[in-house]
């Protein structure tokens, strides 16, 4: 088992310097396949790791720590070179690498023709090795190099288009607002080392119930500020739409099925020290809580089709957020799962339009798709009714299951929670029909005519293989990108089935074995919930269907709430504002009015008072270095015949 | 033996280019082989080092017995990691000044060599007068490498050099022969303790205008962006590390006394300067001027961790010395290597250098990540040590430190960008060359050492004090207020 999880970890890391090693000796081709064979090299160990744990009994036998040697070790405070391999680990893998995968084989399709396949190949990998040590680190310190190396991987390719200015400033944004929750995290580890003297899993937590409350609400709230960096939660939470920028298939990867979901992992993972910060835990649930809500209403009025799906995965993980700050871990990690598959569909769906229409992704701009792109709707369609949460769908487990642990929560406080989630669901159905119908309904623009003309011949990307070609007879996609769709596509629809309420909790169980859940719905409040919710989704979709299809209804009209939501709730004016223009004016006025006129300055005077010594080094200049070289060298021989002299 | 051979090799092939007339390219050969066997020299000595074993490859010879004088060298595992830390950083730079084909080759390299053999002296100094000795033989070459073949404001720059630390030698100096006289002897080992503050303040003056150590900064980003880039890579990422050794072998184990009482002063300083330095360097107008405030940062951030008084806090900063040597060596030489192409280092004027020039692009992204100390680093690893060693004295320095994290993000991020991706519109049209194999050849070693590090950092952090807990003059260490395991959780 350990020797598999090894090779998962490892190969996409060797994929990922085997093509920057290989450069220009690579063929742009070679360098996608090696790319995607690593990572589904890595996807091969975790299925065989996931089998040799099934065929073990015990929960104890099933989490497996591996500590080859130190990592980092100072007196008596040791770090290992460690990885744990155990249920919730193992559920990671198998997302991060399968899903990792099938995106990287979507890029060679994608990417095709791009400058610097390459480099964008070789950032993959080294992305998908990054997500692998943070879910497979096997204690705090490599769990934080993992999160930090994810961010690394996600600036470069956030700005892999980096002659577009804006690509880049996305890429510093979202680089810096996780320096923020690094940092945070950091300091949280600062303070339990102090405390425990360690930062492996199994000490720290079973010293966790020891510490005092101040102590571990304060490494609690530690945690949580990286946990809503990386999911771009409030108050961390405006780098996520502005991520946008990388390629698509990175949106799919990076910024929905997997990196940003690393806050929820985070929760699971160190739930023992969560527990015992009840107050970090329901501040938890409650940001999560608003950030659904508010990300909801974001969407409503967003025109690019990737940020209306980037503030869904925003709103998706506020779910996620509500389930793990309430303790239910398995059913936090199952939204987790059925999302990772639904919103990469829908990423790689969106991917195929913007493919298919050369670069567009203002959604005013479709429209008429639907006659088309038949396949694509059909996906797209798969996708949204997913994320709405309908039956059978993978959303509908999952969410439910969520909503429900609000309502069984119980308290004033639960009952806000549940309202809050109950809203989010109906704006679900609003904005996710809205762009549904924008794009593949209504009549076709004149944009999408011409490229619906171009389909039968030049397609606008010059070098098209042979199959690609003969694949874009057909008007939509190349066979590369067209089988992982095709795959999440039945993933998203069957993928719910891991866990019926009341009836089937295998995936549950599975969860358990690592956290426990605090609280778990009944059975009946698990159905209530679910005929609300999916009854509630189907009325947002229907107004979505009243406004954008039929005309019916006419857009609300409220334009000061327009412009709040179009303005992002102005989180980027108040940081700018309250963050960035004050802290450059320090940084200015230190510069201009401290550090030249005193610190440098008091020196200038008496180097000007010494004109001496400046006429001596003046004189140094003037080719007379021999000299000089000479004095130091005769100084030092009389120097040192003193010395022997003396004695 | 290897002690005094690493001390020799350099100064002797430093005399034999001053005397004998060879030309460019074999004066050129003859300075990379030398450097390169003192490389060699150095590895073999780290694998026959034992870690666990205090004062090694030591050797001893009377020099005035009657006052306690000795030519007395060797290696403690910190001091070997730093003497590693300056022959691999000063071959770096002597090929680049190769590589840039400095004026008066003999002369030049010759100093050059001369400063590498200085360095790893005054690491490998037991005795007081020999450290002083070698104190003052590295600032010499320094002096004629910034004042000579430096950039057009060199005077200015060397006047403010010398001044600086013209004074701290001289306090030093005093500080030595009262001390030296006080126990009778120099020898660092035999000495005891003092407590007397006027000795220990003239030290510790010293060392923190050779750190540089916040209000004592002043002569640095005239140094830094005057010295030819090789030079100032020497002088950030070598000659820096002087004080930390000072600190460690001399003021720590020496002056307890004032150590105890001037502790919080020295940490606030420290404090201080890693935010300002880091709140500085976000706004220079140049590639030198955010390397060399960077630097002030991270000096800072290393004398915390000196004087954090706990394990942490001293084998991170030992280990954060040597990757804060490397990572700012090998940024100098890149920002040598772009002045170069483009004539300038103003981000005003550059932009744009990624497109085409895949090899650059790499070498920058990479050396970026380690100066702002991505997590996973080695770098990060030194860093965190640090802030987690100093965080028992007070949860304020900690805070400063996280506060620094996401600075030195926004301003390396900053330069990467500005040289990278932003491309003005006034900036100079220059040839697309990508680096060669040999600029790659100076900075690869460098940065390679570096991801061997983050691969294993233990090998400096757990390979300094941690074996030698005995060890009498690191007792200060292991006795302070903070130890780690109180609470005894065993367990990885």
């Amino acid at each position: 088992m350990i020797a598999a999880a090894w090779l998962c970890l490892l190969a996409p890391l060797a994929g990922a310097l085997a093509i920057t090693f290989g450069g220009q000796r690579l063929s742009r081709r070679a360098a996608g396949w090696l790319s995607t064979a690593s990572v589904f090299v890595a996807f091969g160990g975790a299925v065989v790791a996931f089998f040799a744990m099934v065929g073990r009994d015990t929960a104890a036998q099933r989490s497996e720590l591996s500590t080859p040697f130190t990592w980092l070790s100072a007196g008596t405070f040791h770090v290992g070179m460690s990885i744990l391999v155990d249920p919730v680990s193992i559920v990671m893998m198998l997302v991060v690498s399968g899903v990792g995968g099938l995106i990287v084989l979507y890029s060679i399709g994608y990417m095709e023709g791009e400058d610097e396949e390459r480099r964008y190949f070789a950032y993959m990998a080294f992305f998908v090795f990054a997500m692998l040590l943070l879910v497979e680190g096997g204690n705090l310190l490599l769990l934080l190099a993992g999160w930090g190396l994810v961010g690394l991987a996600s600036y470069l390719l956030i700005g892999f288009y980096h002659q577009r200015p804006e690509a880049v400033a996305a890429a510093k944004k979202a680089f810096i607002m996780n320096a923020i929750g690094d940092a945070t995290m950091a300091l949280g580890f600062f303070l339990l080392i102090a405390k425990t003297g360690t930062l492996s899993y199994g000490a720290s937590f079973a010293a966790a119930p020891h510490l005092s409350s101040t102590t571990v609400n304060l490494v609690a709230l530690g945690l949580l500020g990286g946990a809503v960096a990386k999911s771009a939660q409030l108050p961390l939470q405006t780098w996520l739409p502005d991520a946008m920028e990388g390629p698509t298939p990175v949106s799919a990867l990076i910024h929905a099925a997997t990196m940003v979901t690393a806050g929820v992992y985070l929760i699971v993972r160190t739930h023992p020290i969560f527990e015992q910060a009840h107050h970090v835990e329901d501040l938890a649930a409650g940001l999560g809580a608003a950030t659904l809500v508010i990300a909801g209403l974001i969407a409503l009025v967003q025109n690019d089709i990737k940020r209306v799906i980037a503030y869904s995965t925003m709103s998706q993980i506020g779910y996620m957020f509500l389930g793990a700050g309430l303790g239910a871990y398995a059913n936090a990690m199952f939204h987790l799962v059925t999302h990772a598959f639904f919103k990469a569909l829908l990423f790689l769906a969106a991917g195929v339009i913007i493919h298919h229409l050369a670069g567009e992704q203002d959604i005013r701009q479709m429209g008429g798709l639907k006659k088309f792109m038949p396949k694509t709707w059909l996906v797209f369609l798969v996708g949204s009714l997913s994320l709405v949460g309908v039956p059978p769908f993978s959303g509908f487990w999952s969410k439910d299951a969520i909503v429900a642990t609000a309502l069984a929560r119980g308290g004033i406080y639960g009952w806000i929670l549940f309202v809050a989630a109950l809203f989010g669901a109906l704006l679900t159905g609003i904005y996710t029909f809205r762009l549904f119908f924008r794009v593949f309904y209504g009549e076709p623009s004149a944009l999408v005519l011409e490229h619906a003309g171009a389909a039968h011949g030049d397609h606008g990307h010059g070098t098209e293989s042979a199959t690609g070609h003969s694949e874009h007879a057909h008007g939509e996609a190349p066979q590369t990108m067209a089988l992982p769709v095709a795959i999440l596509a039945v993933l998203s629809t069957v993928g719910g089935l891991l866990q019926v309420a009341g009836a089937w909790h295998p995936f549950g169980r599975w969860i358990a074995q690592t956290g426990a859940p605090l609280v778990e719905p009944t059975t009946s409040q698990d159905w209530i919930v679910s005929v609300i919710t999916v009854a509630i989704g189907l009325t947002g979709s229907w107004v979505a269907w009243a406004i954008y299809r039929t005309g019916r209804l006419a857009v609300p009209s409220a334009p000061g709430l327009q412009r709040l939501f179009e303005h992002k709730f102005y989180f980027d004016e108040l940081y700018d504002a309250v963050v960035s223009r004050p802290a450059q004016l320090v940084a200015s006025r230190l510069r201009t009015d401290f550090e030249g006129p005193y610190v440098e300055g008091s020196l200038v005077e008496i180097g000007h008072a010494g004109g001496d010594a400046g006429g001596l080094v003046a004189r140094l200049q003037t080719g007379r270095l021999r000299v000089y070289a000479f004095a130091i060298a005769a100084s030092l021989v009389v120097l040192g015949i003193v010395f022997l002299a003396v004695r | 033996m290897l002690t005094t051979a690493l001390i020799v090799v350099p100064f002797a092939a430093a005399l034999f280019l001053w005397l004998f007339p060879l030309p460019r390219e074999y004066a050129s050969a003859f300075a990379i082989l030398a450097s390169l066997v003192e490389v060699g020299l150095w590895i073999g000595g780290a694998i026959r080092f034992d870690f666990s074993g205090g004062l090694q490859f030591s050797a001893r010879h009377n020099w005035f017995s009657d006052l306690g004088v000795s030519y007395h060298v060797g290696f403690y595992g910190f001091s070997l990691w730093l003497a590693g830390l300056t022959v691999v950083v000063c071959a770096c730079s002597i090929g680049y000044g190769v590589w840039a084909g400095r004026e008066h080759p003999r002369a030049y390299f010759g100093l050059m060599l001369f400063l590498t053999g200085s360095v790893v002296g005054v690491f490998a100094s037991q005795d007081l007068l020999l450290f002083y000795a070698f104190f003052e033989a590295m600032l010499i070459p320094l002096y004629v490498l910034v004042g000579v073949w430096g950039g057009p404001n060199r005077v200015r720059a060397t006047v403010m050099f010398v001044i600086y630390t013209m004074v701290g030698s001289l306090l030093m100096l005093a500080s030595i022969v009262a001390f030296g006289i006080s126990q009778h002897t120099f020898s660092l080992v035999d000495s005891g303790t003092s407590g007397n503050n006027w000795i220990f303040l003239g030290f510790a003056l010293a060392f923190a205008v050779k750190a540089p150590l916040f209000p004592f900064h002043g002569w640095i980003r005239q140094a830094y962006t005057e010295a030819s880039p090789e030079v100032a890579a020497v002088l950030s990422g070598v000659v820096s590390k002087a004080a930390v050794f000072g600190f460690i072998m001399i003021v720590l184990p020496h002056f307890p006394g004032p150590v105890h009482d001037f502790r919080t002063t020295i940490l606030v300083l420290a404090a201080i300067g890693l935010a300002y330095g880091s709140v500085l360097a976000f706004r220079q107008p140049d590639i030198r001027g955010v390397i060399a405030y960077s630097s002030l940062g991270q000096m800072s951030l290393i004398i915390l961790g000196v004087f954090a008084s706990s394990s942490l806090g001293i084998d991170g900063a030992v280990l954060q010395s040597v990757t804060h040597g490397l990572v700012s060596a090998a940024m100098f030489l890149l920002a040598g290597m772009v002045e170069r192409q483009w004539g300038t280092g103003e981000f005003a004027r550059l932009g744009g250098a990624a497109k085409g020039r895949p090899v650059l692009t790499t070498m920058l992204l990479v050396a970026g990540m380690f100066t702002l100390a991505v997590p996973g680093s080695a770098n990060f690893a030194g860093e965190f040590l640090i802030l987690a060693g100093v965080f028992p004295l007070g949860w304020g320095y900690a805070a400063v430190g996280a506060v620094a994290m996401v600075l030195a993000a926004m301003y390396t991020l900053r330069v990467l960008s500005a040289v990278l991706h932003d491309r003005k519109s006034d900036a100079p049209d220059v040839s697309s060359a990508d680096l060669r194999f040999g600029q790659l050849a100076l900075v690869v070693p460098l940065v390679a050492c570096l991801l061997a590090l983050s691969v294993w950092p233990n090998a400096v952090s757990g390979h300094s004090f941690s074996r030698t807990p005995n060890l009498a003059i690191f007792q200060y260490v292991h006795a302070g207020p903070f130890q780690t395991g109180q609470v005894h959780m065993a367990g990885k």
